[in-house]
């Protein structure tokens, strides 16, 4: 019996090994086309907007002096993306969006949970139990979980442990806390940690990702959001925006959807508008992408409620 | 509570976002006439690590010869380079007759006149890609977004617009 055991054991180890080789193998022999690639240093964070490969708009946006002298554009189709949407942000608008009905929603919802059950409040607080600045930090890398998490993987894992909840990533539930705990950073400059090697490592896949066209229409992210692609030009009724600064304003109230959605939804909707299957919210893929964003929105104001 | 959407000059960019957004929530959409199941574009490469779809083997270019005369119909053509669930070429082209065209591409209201045979179109067109490694243009042909009829109906149009 021990022996039959034993010798069929090995087999098995065999077989996966066999299995695991044949599979990296194959993973790496995939063809796959990459968008002409722009240098980008992720030290400069949001600085690189400035770049022309990404349409120069900075100046257009980087602040409330910049965004107050290219306000004649607005309504402008021409000129317009230039301000990379940034004027519908919380400091920018006087408007009583619906974006802050999320944000009331998100704040009762995590005090009627955190008053239920405190340990929600110092999981999603990592022990501290004041939220203030902490998700201009984020995504980073928890060596605890081993693993990065974005606001959202946190709030979905501090629901699960904490109160057994499944507030799944995308769902209303989570996006609304999510945007209560960033709120909690509005204004304070976004500072994803580049000298973790985690971090660079996902902004590296992230970045790759990028760049690496996919789908029916074989696009890449690139194809649409860089300047030798589609950026500042006319698709159809939409004009792609520079990815820099982007992470700062979501969750966001996203008017034709009539709800508040997550970047990592947003992505999934520019996969599909590029016939591509579109991944759920916390996909390994998506999170290596929302890092290499986030990154390029490093030292620009977390700036939520937004709509856009 | 302040208003919502109380003052005029932030109200113009939100409906103006309403529009857009609306324009990007429409892909994915499958087209009315198919009655095919609607596809969630899973039999393409994808982005993900895991599902199969993300080891599907993007489709390498080829230079495709038109076989036999062109016999297109340019009516239809003009329908299909502006549908957007088909063609969609007028995402970036301006083409003749088109709304809200793009302006990633050349100008083609004229491309009729710019001397170039079918068989050259046909490639072009079947993928970019064989005269341009780099193009954003989709390979219509390539990744079947349109049939080898549909084709010869665009390039058809394309021919007649002078
Ligand atoms: C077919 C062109 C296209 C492709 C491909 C594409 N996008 Fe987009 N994307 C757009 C358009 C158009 C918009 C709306 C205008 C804007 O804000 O840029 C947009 C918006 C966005 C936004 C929101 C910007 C904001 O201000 O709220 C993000 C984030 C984004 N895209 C990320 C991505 C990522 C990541 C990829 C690759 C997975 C991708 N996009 C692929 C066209 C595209
Ligand atoms: C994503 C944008 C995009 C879409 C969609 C697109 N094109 Fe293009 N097209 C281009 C660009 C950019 C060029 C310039 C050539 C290059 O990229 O090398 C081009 C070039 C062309 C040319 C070559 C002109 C010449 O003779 O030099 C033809 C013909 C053409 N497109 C037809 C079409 C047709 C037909 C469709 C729809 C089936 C289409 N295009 C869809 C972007 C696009």
């Amino acid at each position: 019996m021990a022996g039959t055991h034993h010798f069929s054991l090995t087999r098995l180890a065999l077989a996966t090994l066999c299995a695991v080789a044949v599979n990296t193998q194959a993973a790496d022999a995939v063809y796959r086309e990459a968008f002409p690639r722009v240098a980008i240093d992720p030290s400069r964070g949001v600085a690189g907007g400035g770049d022309a490969d990404f349409g120069a708009t900075l100046q257009y946006w980087q602040d409330d002096q910049a965004l107050e002298k290219s306000k004649p554009w607005i309504g402008n189709p021409e000129h317009e993306w230039k301000l990379n949407w940034k004027f519908m942000d919380l400091d920018h608008t006087d408007d009583m969006h619906p974006g802050y009905l999320a944000l009331e929603q998100g704040e009762k919802l995590f005090k009627f949970w955190a008053k239920r059950e405190p340990a929600f409040r110092t999981c999603l607080g990592e022990g501290k139990t004041d939220f203030k600045g902490l998700a201009a930090g984020y995504p980073k890398y928890d060596p605890k979980l081993k693993k990065i998490m974005t606001v959202e993987s946190r709030v979905e894992h501090c629901a699960k442990t904490a109160l057994w909840e499944d507030f799944k990533q995308g769902s209303p539930a989570n996006n609304q806390i999510s945007l209560y705990f960033k709120s909690l950073s509005t204004n304070m400059p976004i500072k994803v940690d580049t000298s973790s090697t985690e971090i660079m490592d996902s902004y590296r896949r992230g970045e790759k990702l990028f760049y690496t066209k996919v789908g029916q229409y074989n696009f890449s992210c690139a194809s649409c959001h860089t300047t030798t692609g589609l950026l500042g030009q006319r698709f159809r009724g939409q004009v792609p925006t520079s990815p820099f600064a982007d992470a700062a304003h979501f969750p966001t109230y996203r008017v034709g959807l009539g709800d508040i959605e997550s970047l990592q939804q947003r992505f999934m909707r520019c996969n599909l508008q590029a016939r591509t299957k579109g991944l759920p919210p916390g996909d390994p893929a998506y999170t290596d992408l929302e890092v290499f964003y986030t990154v390029l929105s490093n030292d620009y104001p977390v700036s939520v409620p937004s709509a856009r | 509570m302040r208003s919502i959407f109380g003052k005029g000059l932030t109200v113009a960019p939100l409906l103006l976002a309403v529009a857009l957004a609306g324009c990007a929530a429409e892909p994915g959409k499958p087209t009315q006439a198919a009655k095919a199941k609607p596809s969630d574009f899973s039999e393409w490469p994808c982005m993900s690590y895991t599902l199969a779809c993300g080891k599907i083997p993007t489709r390498k270019p080829v230079t495709q010869a038109l076989v036999g005369p062109l016999n297109g119909d340019p009516v239809r053509g003009q329908a299909l380079a502006n549908e957007r669930s088909k063609g969609n070429c007028v995402a970036c082209h301006l083409l003749k007759g088109a709304e809200q065209p793009g302006s990633k591409g050349p100008d083609l209201t004229a491309y009729g006149t710019w001397g170039r045979s079918d068989a050259e179109i046909y490639a072009l067109v079947y993928d970019m890609r064989s005269r341009n490694p780099d193009t954003v243009m989709p390979p219509a042909g390539a990744n079947q977004i349109l049939t080898d009829q549909e084709l010869r109906d665009v390039i058809a149009f394309l021919q007649s617009s002078k």
